[in-house]
């Protein structure tokens, strides 16, 4: 089922929470919303629950509208954050409820709902756990009971807010793939917030990037990584040096140095040089490139990480350097950005 | 080496297991001074609660069993335990009903002179209840502000146990109120959310996810307004009229014994409250704990 989203604004007070956002998800999509808190990827996730409502734009679930609807008649699961799960219900009452809650005309019997909760539970690797209460589950498991239940009302849409963020590392690796995988056999679509980039570059077949209640970028995960739309981007998704510039000519100048860029047309005049610290080259000191010292040095993957202060900035450089013979804390490198991007300032 | 209360529940075979430094019968344990503070409790609950209340039972022992069954179960004594445990029981439950909505309104909605209604939920405790019995009785007698209104009606709240359940709602509304309105904000938004997502409406969502949730505080806030109103006497006397067999309450029955100088006749109603009231509030302790233990397990 396609999710449109056609210029969502909300405001709470003064604040703006989402501006004009347009946004489509097509069928059996996977999605993620990355961004900072506050960033309105939350809210944002909740109108198109309809846990919210917007204060103009429309949502449309495959061409149909229903900006209007209540949550209850939209037919979405919906896992919250904290999972909020029926603390007084078993696990089977948790994942049942859903089904029981139905007008009776449409209800399913006694014994057909078991049957389905049995399924779901096996379908969440639960199978023994029914009879538990959610008290007496950890994190992980109590995260799959909310998840088998807001399956049971068999939705085409799937939304989930932060589903890992309370999670230890490992769980959160093995849920992943699993959630991927389930997504994938039941053929939903599927929108999950986060502010965790790996995991949204691990997970979604594509990243919608927002902050300060736009959307900054949409994109797979490579063109997210390798080719950011905008500073914020850059920054906020992988590891990057950031340099303050002055474009004059085609080159970039810092500090009394000029070096080569692809300038990409920006215009001359004070600019922002992003690069990430493995697309360097560490030259030696008194080469065309910006000078740096060395002060510390330390493995990291299979080469080393450099961190290198240049005269004018208060934070140090992170380079990685691969050759055999790295340099050591009190060296002076020359440091050349090879696949910088320049980005306007302010 | 110092005994506690603790070492009982352990058991033969945790002792073998245990390594040989440590002596079998201590146990360990991050929280120091148990021992002590449950001997004090002990202590403390005697000398303010069981001391006195045994008091009551040597007292009324002086009667003699047969005696004791003519005071304590005499027709009129009896008529006044079905007015002050039903009326009790009856002011409970309409609190119940009351007192969880002005809970809720305090809790989930944010309005103008909210912690003045929170200071006004509160002042039933504060007043002294003669003020309260009076202020209802000059509010609901026949020639009151209500009263005038309700006697056409063919409705008499004063004079009648009417308006001894009417006193009890009174003084026993902070009971419920202050019981609920943790567990209520406790309570997250997301649990009703979860439930409206799942397709539930308001009503399937109120009474499958929100009223078990905040049950145990419900029923806790139940057990006491109703043991405040078995033992309520400032607020009522003055609206019930004290008829012996119709409005006549069990507390006030014990002090007429008493102005009349027949102790014994007095401590043996007074036992016979107590046990009962012991029993109930036995009772309702028990189904707190049997749905609790489902909950946090």
């Amino acid at each position: 089922m396609g999710i449109t989203v056609s210029g969502i604004s909300k405001r709470f007070g003064a604040f703006t929470a989402l501006g004009d956002i347009d946004l489509e998800a097509r069928p059996g999509e996977f999605l993620a919303l990355l961004g900072p808190s506050g960033s309105g990827k939350t809210t944002l996730l909740r109108i198109i629950a309809g846990l919210e409502f917007p204060d103009t734009g429309t949502v449309a679930f495959d061409g149909v509208d229903v900006t209007n609807q209540p949550i209850t008649d939209r037919g979405v699961g919906f896992v919250f954050q904290q999972y909020a799960l029926f603390r007084h219900m078993t696990v089977a009452d948790n994942v049942a409820f859903g089904l029981t809650v139905r007008k009776r005309s449409t209800r399913p019997a006694k014994a057909e709902i078991a049957r389905r909760v049995e399924e779901l539970l096996d379908l969440v690797q639960l199978k023994d756990l029914g009879k538990r209460y959610p008290a007496q589950l950890s994190g992980g498991q109590r995260q799959r009971v909310a998840l088998a239940r807001a399956l049971a009302v068999e939705p085409r849409i799937l939304l989930l807010d932060e589903p890992f963020g309370a999670l230890d590392a490992k769980v959160r690796k093995d849920l992943r793939r699993w959630l991927r995988e389930l997504h994938d056999r039941m053929g939903l679509t599927s929108i999950f917030v986060t502010h965790d980039q790996e995991e949204a570059l691990e997970l979604a077949d594509r990243v919608v990037v927002m902050d300060h209640g736009v959307i900054e970028q949409v994109s797979a995960p490579e063109a997210i990584y390798n080719d950011p739309a905008s500073a914020f981007v850059f920054d906020f998704v992988g590891e990057s040096n950031r340099l303050p510039v002055s474009v004059r000519g085609g080159r970039a100048h810092f500090g009394g140095h000029a070096f080569d860029v692809a300038t990409d047309g920006t215009r001359d005049g004070d600019a922002t040089l992003f690069f990430r610290p493995h697309d360097v080259e560490i030259v030696g000191a008194g080469a065309a490139a910006l000078p740096a010292v060395v002060s510390l040095a330390r493995p990291r993957g299979g080469g080393t990480r450099i961190e290198a202060r240049i005269e004018g900035r208060e934070a140090p450089l992170e380079l990685d350097y691969t050759g055999d013979a790295p340099p050591r804390p009190g060296d002076r490198i020359g440091v050349r950005p090879l696949r910088a991007r320049l980005f306007p300032a302010g | 080496m110092t005994a506690t209360g603790a070492s009982l529940g352990s058991t033969a075979i945790e002792g073998k297991l245990r390594s040989p430094a440590r002596p079998y019968g201590k146990k360990r344990s991050i929280m120091p001074g148990f021992g002590i503070t449950f001997g004090f409790t002990i202590f403390y609950l005697c000398l303010i609660v069981l001391v006195p209340l045994s008091a009551v039972f040597v007292r009324s022992a002086g009667l003699g069993p047969a005696h004791f069954v003519d005071v304590g179960f005499s027709a009129r004594a009896m008529a006044s335990y079905r007015l002050s445990f039903g009326a009790a029981a009856a002011a409970a439950a309409v609190n119940s009903v009351f007192g969880l909505l002005i809970a809720w309104v305090l809790v989930r909605y944010e309005f103008p002179g909210r912690r003045l209604v929170s200071a006004m939920v509160d002042l039933p405790f504060a007043l002294p209840t003669a003020v309260a019995g009076i202020a209802l009785t000059a509010i609901y007698a026949p020639n009151g502000w209500l009263g005038q209104y309700l006697e056409p009606l063919g409705m008499k709240v004063a004079y009648t146990p009417l308006g001894v359940v009417v006193a009890l709602v009174f003084v026993g509304l902070p009971f419920v109120v202050r019981s609920v309105e943790p567990v209520l904000a406790d309570l997250g938004h997301d649990v009703e959310e979860a439930a409206a997502s799942l397709g539930a409406g308001r009503v399937d969502t109120f009474t499958r996810v929100i009223l078990p949730a905040i049950g145990p505080a419900l029923l806790t806030g139940f057990a006491l307004a109703f043991a405040r109103g078995v033992g309520e006497y400032g607020s009522v006397i003055f609206i019930a009229g004290n008829m012996p067999f119709v409005s006549e309450v069990s507390p006030l029955l014990i002090v007429t014994q008493l102005e009349q100088y027949d102790y014994a006749g007095a401590t043996a109603i007074a036992s016979v409250m107590l046990v009962a009231s012991f029993a109930l509030l036995l009772v309702i302790n028990l189904i707190q704990i049997w749905s609790r233990k489902r909950m946090a397990a």
